[in-house]
């Protein structure tokens, strides 16, 4: 059997990477708590909806 | 007085068993069966597998827990199910068989009048020859595994300081692996922990997955909102792999690892190989593997349960073909249909199909996740048997409760790192579980429950969350108030 060196996915190599400002925003303690809550919300949101 | 028999102490074993003790008068009794001492919160099994958290952090006996609360519990395997008991046993009963220092192999019998099999996956590394800590690569499935995963992994940072290059592959040793996300997570983990030894350029991270394009997650790939857009889950994580580093081999089921290499056909049906020096590819699952016998001692194991060992419940199994597949097929009370006092939980029950479109390789291998139904839904499904089983009990003649992944989310945060502000994560919440298109026609999931996104805040979560699961485990006051 002819056993070939591994292909790896082409399309992360044209992804989108993220600017400066996203990276910033990831990091910054108010950002990420006002995001915090806002995942929060999207979780109750997604247990209550479980939850019958 | 009733007998409720649950076979499993994982996460839908233990949420079923406490809820039953809890909504049960003490007049019934609550048994459960588990051949571990210990509980163990998986998810953060991830973490101990870095190095990051201790195992102590992640795990508590069940012994001194159940016996506080007056559950019966015996350290025990379920060898078979008699539904219909036999000559000496009116009742249903099941044989166990002890996994107990002092008792070990020793089998007896218990009688049930209600049967919750919660008994999770048989971690099945023999599929795929070289697999898991028995071969050449790690796990992070249990414990004592992430344990050893974190205890090579330091060896292999060393060799990093030592100015070695090396390579390090994260991903599915299967073709029908399930749990890709904790794949996901442990990329995420090790591209973290490298970073902060600083050997992170010494180090190529490669993430070989069974999914036939990234961001699938064994659901079929998301699609959220963003800044205005609908993007997907493939995008998200490709964009995350290009920043982090991280290059990926996708729709591949591994046939051999050998010391240092791991072969593996992709969906064109060519095989290829690839080089490692640390290896963490996760297991395809099987059923727990009890075989089940009708009053006569005949053997019904096959009509109870499906080729991979899973129990059968009200699902739809004759679905056919992919285009032909429906949220209806999925099941909503998980009672088996032979026996109305049995019901499968969690990982146990049978899916009827996957939620990932099928795909066969040019060779006739399969290569499709398994649908993922840990978690979340495992907790939420216990304790909706449960509430069917206390009201039978009760003699309330009210339906049975449901609980369709078709209805349900799911969240699934791959965070890296202790510290409060130190830390990263990659989130992502879904609704429903199994997308449902007659509902949501665009997608087949609610957008405004459906999201992806980085930053510290799921990092929070995920530790919030860590702690509030453990809490609830060990049923501190007011535990039953933290949802599944």
């Amino acid at each position: 059997m002819h056993v070939l060196k591994p292909q790896f996915d082409p399309a992360i190599d044209i992804a989108p990477l993220p600017t400066a400002k996203t990276l910033r925003q990831r990091r910054n303690l108010a950002y990420q708590f006002v995001r915090f809550l806002g995942i929060n919300l999207k979780m109750i949101r997604v247990i209550v909806s479980g939850h019958h | 007085m009733a007998t409720v028999l649950i076979l499993g102490a994982g996460i839908a074993g233990h949420t079923a068993a406490m809820h039953a003790r809890r909504l049960l008068g003490r007049k019934h009794e609550v048994v459960v069966v588990s051949p571990s001492a210990n509980w163990n919160w998986v998810p953060s099994n991830i973490w101990v597998g870095v190095g990051k958290m201790a195992v102590e952090k992640v795990t508590f006996p069940l012994e001194p827990l159940y016996r506080r609360k007056r559950i019966e519990f015996h350290q025990a395997m379920a060898v078979s199910i008699h539904p219909e008991g036999d000559a000496e046993h009116e009742r249903g009963f099941v044989t166990i068989r002890s996994t107990m220092v002092g008792t070990k192999g020793k089998e007896s019998q218990i009688e049930y009048d209600y049967l919750i099999n919660c008994t999770g996956p048989k971690l099945n590394f023999e599929a795929t020859e070289g697999l898991g800590p028995s071969g050449y690569t790690v796990s992070v499935c249990t414990a004592p595994h992430a344990v050893e995963a974190a205890e090579q992994l330091e060896k292999a940072i060393e060799r990093l300081k030592a100015g070695e290059e090396l390579r390090f592959v994260v991903g599915t040793g299967h073709g029908t692996c399930t749990c890709e996300g904790a794949a996901f997570e442990y990329t995420f983990n090790l591209d973290h922990v490298m970073r902060e030894a600083g050997v992170r350029d010494k180090a190529e991270l490669i993430y070989l997955t069974n999914e036939a394009e990234l961001g699938d997650f064994g659901v079929g790939g998301l699609t959220f909102a963003q800044q205005g857009f609908q993007t997907t889950s493939k995008l998200w994580t490709e964009s995350l792999f290009r920043e982090r580093n991280v290059r990926a081999i996708t729709g591949a089921h591994c046939t051999e690892i050998v010391p240092g290499v791991i072969h593996y056909e992709q969906l064109d049906g060519i095989v290829r190989e690839v080089d490692f020096d640390f290896a963490m590819l996760l297991p395809p699952f099987r059923g727990a593997g009890m075989a089940v016998y009708d009053r006569e001692g005949n053997d019904i194991t096959e009509t109870m349960n499906n080729p991979a060992g899973f129990m059968k419940v009200d699902a739809n199994y004759q679905a056919g073909a992919y285009e032909q597949w429906s949220a209806d097929d999925w099941p909503k009370t998980y009672q088996t249909p032979l026996y109305d006092n049995i019901f499968a939980a969690g990982i146990a029950f049978a899916p009827p199909h996957q939620i990932s479109q099928p795909r066969v390789t040019p060779r006739g291998t399969v290569i499709t996740p398994a649908p993922p139904r840990t978690g979340m839904p495992s907790g939420i499904i216990a304790k909706s048997v449960v509430l069917t089983v206390v009201d039978r009990i009760n003699g309330k003649a009210k339906p049975a409760h449901e609980a369709s992944m078709t209805k349900m989310g799911a969240a699934c945060i791959a965070s890296a790192g202790m510290s409060f502000t130190g830390g990263s994560a990659a989130s992502m919440t879904m609704h429903p579980v199994v997308p449902d298109f007659k509902a949501y026609p665009v997608s087949g999931r609610d957008l405004r429950g459906t999201s992806g996104e980085i930053g510290l805040a799921g990092h929070w979560m995920k530790h919030v969350l860590h702690h509030l699961f453990i809490y609830k485990a060990k049923a501190r006051p007011f535990w039953w108030i933290i949802p599944e």
